[in-house]
This record gives structure tokens, C-alpha cells and sequence, in this order.
């Protein structure tokens, strides 16, 4: 996961897989610098920490309200 | 109490003495916020969308109640504003953007309906950064608001209407939102108190949201007992919100008037000194409230947590995926409606991986539990909100410099209340601040630490002149 080599292209490319062919180029420029940014905090998120047991913190629990 | 300026700086609790005591007019009290707003806002526009109108019918209905001995409580005929991602019926709720332009809320937000209630007198819709992230802006539909302490400067945000209102004494109480620090950071810039209560304790229903898992509605005062009065009116469980925490509310004036000795108050100051290295007015402000707290009999001591960065990292990815994930059907549609920043900020979600996502969800309930942990010795912490006064409005770099530059994203992450407290001024004549924070549900007692401080500090007294 490097954050050095993306290109405007690859963004370019990137957007219209999902759907985002309105962007202009200035658009497109704004996409590679929060890509790029993204990729970076991603990058610094200390990820070799977590063991297979830490779950995410959304994992829910269900009342049992009347039910046996 | 007819003067205009004595009006403009009533508090809330004065102003519900007052009016109970049917001394002051809901109506005189209104018109005269009504007016001030008409001769400055043009200078901060604090205001989205001034509602003179409604005000003024709140306002009788609240005097022709008070005169027939039918008072509600603190808040009847007092006025306040919402954030303009907040609903209010029959008002366009535009989130300051284009794309939302002519989005008329069909009914209102919970805490909306909960100031109605209350008797409160509604303002107007409150100017907000893009959709709670982007901004300052001036590619906009409408200008951003302002510093009331100096207009060339930036008032802080989302919630920044609802800080320069409060500031210049347009209104006594506002509402904002906070997802990495929206109500702290203009509370912070703009010299007022700021609450992000514990994730939960306020319904966000009627909310436009931004993250829904960071997502908090907070309360913007002059000082700490209105802050703690008007949390009092909206915290609550709401069985409709998924995130709503199904526990006790209120009594968050039980405690203010009590002295803090033996409270335990930890100072998070790697925060704003390693990991990051704040102007050393904000941190001088800061050591200087945990010495005026020991000699108030606190227990002050050092503490420190994991790296400030690692909150920040963690925050910003979850927000970026969540908002993404709302925001992506109109930028596909309509990428040029929304302004340059809040653009860029929420494309930042676009390709953000799943794994990465969930890693950092992962990451959250680790460094919750670890920081929750912390509270087993200590009953407060206190540490930094911005880590520099607020920067000229007019110099993006400088904005883009300083944006990042805070402490309050990780109460975002933990769910933690957060209070955002005045320490005084900088030599440009700016506001200083720091947090108070604590455990899920402390309100109160956060707010018992901050009114000890208030009381022998004059800074809730000091008021913007404006332009």
C-alpha cells in the first residue's frame, strides 16, 4: 500500500469503477490528494497491533426482550 | 434590563429569573436579539437563516404563558438557534450546501422539538462548514460565518454559526454537532463553552448525519450553567435513534457550586506538547488551569494515553468511509454542486479498502478501553482543543494548516464527553481554550470541574465588540 505512486490516471480510472464520471480535472486533483492522504493515515494506523480476537467496535448485542 | 447590550449578554439562567419573575418580556428580549443580529450579522454571518418572524411568535407565546403563570421551565422565552443540518419544520435544512438547497424538513429534529417544549425561542438556522466538513468556504451558497473577536479570522467549525452567534450575543445557547470536534473546535476559537456529550446521551434523530458512528449533537453557551441547563433539556434515550443510550439523563446543574477538592484531574499533556507541539499560548493556558485547579484542591497529576496521531488516523478513516458512504450517489451525480473543501475532504472515503475500515473499528474499541481505563484512578482529564488560536479566514493554507490541528477527535473515537472551556486570551486578542473530559455519563461532574474554574477566571465576563 504505497502512497507515492498514485497519478491523476489512476484516480481517473479508479472514479469511473465506481461510478464518478462527472469529475473534472480539478476534481480528479482533489481525489488524488485525499486518496493520497487516506492512504497515508491508513498507512499509520497500527494494524500489526490487533490479534484475531479484537473485534470492531460496532459488533452489536441483542435484548432478549419477552422471548424464551 | 432594556439596554440592548445588557440583553445581548444575559444568560440563561439570568434571563429565567427574569422572565419567571415576568421582569423582562420574552417579546423585549427577543426583538432586542432580533436587532442586534439585523445591525452586525452582516459582518459575521453567523446566520444561515434569521427567522425573526417565528421568534417573535414564540415569543408571545411564551409571554402570554409566563403572564398566565403557565412557566415551563429555564428555558421558556429563551432564545437559540440550530445548526443548519438540524430540522425544524417547514425550514429548508440545507447543510450550508447547494446540493440540499431545497431540502424542507417534513418535521422536527428530536432536540428541536425538545427547545419547542422547553418554551424556547427559535432564532434561526445556524451557518455550518459544508455538510459539517467543509469548509470555511466561499464557494458556497451562502458566506461563512465569522470570528466575532475579530472578523478576518475563522470562527472554527462545523458548528460554526452557532460559535459566532453565541460569541457575539446574538443568541444565549446554540446547537451544534460534533464528529472530530464540531462543537469543541468553534466553542474553542470563539471563547464559549462547548459539550460533546457521551455518543448516545442526545437522540440524533432529524439530524443530518456525517458518521454515524461518531456522530454527537452538543450544546454552544456563554457559560457553564446554561451549558449544563440546556443539556439537561435534550438528553434522553430515543428508542428511534440505533444509537442512543438507553440510560439516565439529567441533573447536570446537581453539582455546579461544589468545590473540587479531592477530584482527581489527570493532565493529557503529550497531547499538545509531543505529539504535537501546540502555540505555547494554548499550552501555557492549559498548565495554567490545571495549577489554578490544584490550588482549588484538585489532585493534579500527569497522565498519558496512546499517541494522539493513532486517535486521529482511527477517526478519520471511519468518518471518510461512513460520510463517503452517504455523500457517494451525489458525487457521482452531482460532484460540482458541492464546494472545493468539503469535496475533497469526503472523497477522501472513496477507496478507502473494507479491511482498512473494519481495522480501524477494530483499533477503536482498543483504544476506548484503554482510555476508559484510565478513569479507574482519575475522575477528569483535561487536555488541549486547538493547538493554535484561530488563523486569518482568508489564508487557505493557513486554515489547511491548522484544521488538522487538534486534540478532539479521539473523544470522537472513545464516546467520551468533552467539554470545551475557555483559559483566556492570546496576545492577538484571540481565545485560548482547553478540554474537559471524562467518563461515558460524567457530564455533571465535568461540568462541577469546569464551573470551579469558571468561578475564578473572568473570561465568561469579556465580550467581542463588534463591527
Amino acid at each position: 500500500m504505497t502512497t507515492g505512486n498514485l497519478t491523476e490516471d489512476d484516480v481517473r480510472k479508479m472514479a469511473a469503477d465506481i461510478g464518478m464520471t462527472r469529475l473534472t480535472d480539478g476534481h480528479l486533483q482533489e481525489l488524488l490528494r485525499a486518496t493520497q492522504a487516506a492512504r497515508a493515515r491508513r498507512a499509520s494506523l497500527p494494524t500489526d497491533t490487533l490479534t484475531p480476537a479484537d473485534e470492531p467496535a460496532h459488533v452489536f448485542s441483542l435484548t432478549g426482550g419477552d422471548g424464551q | 434590563m432594556s439596554a440592548m447590550g445588557d440583553l445581548a449578554w444575559l444568560t440563561v439562567a439570568d434571563a429565567a429569573e427574569l422572565l419567571r419573575a415576568k421582569k423582562l418580556s420574552p417579546v423585549e428580549y427577543a426583538n432586542a436579539l432580533i436587532a442586534r443580529a439585523e445591525s452586525h450579522d452582516k459582518n459575521y454571518n453567523a446566520y444561515l437563516r434569521a427567522t425573526p418572524e417565528l421568534a417573535l411568535e414564540d415569543a408571545r407565546r411564551a409571554e402570554g404563558e409566563i403572564m398566565r403563570g403557565d412557566w415551563r421551565g429555564p428555558f421558556h422565552g429563551v432564545p437559540y438557534g440550530l445548526k443548519d443540518i438540524v430540522d425544524y419544520t417547514g425550514l429548508p435544512t440545507t447543510a450550508h450546501s447547494k446540493i440540499l438547497q431545497g431540502n424542507v424538513a417534513k418535521a422536527d429534529a428530536v432536540v428541536t422539538q425538545k427547545l419547542r417544549a422547553a418554551g424556547g425561542v427559535f432564532m434561526g438556522k445556524l451557518s455550518t462548514h459544508e455538510f459539517a466538513i467543509g469548509g470555511p468556504s466561499f464557494d458556497l451558497p451562502w458566506p461563512p460565518a465569522r470570528n466575532a473577536w475579530n472578523r478576518d479570522h475563522f470562527c472554527g467549525g462545523s458548528s460554526s454559526g452557532s460559535g459566532a452567534a453565541t460569541a457575539a450575543g446574538f443568541l444565549p445557547a446554540a446547537i451544534g454537532t460534533d464528529t472530530g470536534g464540531s462543537v469543541r473546535n468553534p466553542a474553542s476559537m470563539c471563547g464559549v463553552i462547548g459539550m460533546k456529550p457521551t455518543y448516545g446521551l442526545v437522540s440524533r434523530r432529524g439530524v443530518l448525519p456525517l458518521a454515524f458512528s461518531l456522530d454527537h449533537v452538543g450544546t454552544l453557551t456563554r457559560t457553564v450553567r446554561d451549558n449544563a441547563l440546556m443539556l439537561d433539556l435534550i438528553a434522553g434515550h430515543d428508542a428511534q435513534d440505533p444509537g442512543s443510550a438507553n440510560h439516565a439523563a439529567g441533573g447536570y446543574t446537581a453539582q455546579l457550586g461544589r468545590d473540587v477538592k479531592g477530584i482527581r484531574v489527570g493532565v493529557l499533556r503529550h497531547f499538545y506538547t509531543r505529539d504535537m507541539q501546540a502555540d505555547p499560548e494554548i499550552a501555557d493556558g492549559i498548565d495554567a488551569a490545571a495549577k489554578k485547579l490544584s490550588e482549588l484542591g484538585a489532585e493534579v497529576r500527569e497522565i498519558s494515553t496512546a499517541p494522539l496521531g493513532e486517535y486521529i488516523a482511527c477517526n478519520r478513516t471511519i468518518l471518510t468511509s461512513e460520510a463517503f458512504a452517504i455523500h457517494e450517489k451525489w458525487m457521482r451525480e452531482r460532484p460540482q454542486d458541492y464546494g472545493a473543501l468539503a469535496r475533497e475532504r469526503l472523497m477522501a472515503g472513496a477507496f478507502v479498502r473494507a479491511s482498512d475500515y473494519v481495522n480501524a473499528t477494530r483499533l477503536r474499541r482498543k483504544l476506548t478501553d484503554a482510555f476508559h481505563a484510565l478513569f479507574s484512578e482519575l475522575d477528569v482529564i483535561i487536555t488541549s482543543s486547538s493547538m493554535d488560536p484561530a488563523c486569518r479566514i482568508d489564508d487557505p493554507k493557513a486554515v489547511e494548516y491548522t484544521y488538522g490541528r487538534q486534540s478532539r477527535a479521539p473523544f470522537n473515537i472513545t464516546g467520551s464527553p468533552a467539554l470545551s472551556v475557555p483559559t483566556g486570551f492570546s496576545k492577538g486578542g484571540l481565545p485560548l481554550a482547553m478540554q474537559i473530559v471524562g467518563k461515558p455519563f460524567s457530564e455533571a461532574l465535568i461540568y462541577r470541574v469546569a464551573h470551579a474554574y469558571e468561578q475564578v477566571t473572568e473570561w465568561v465576563s469579556m465580550h467581542p465588540t463588534l463591527v
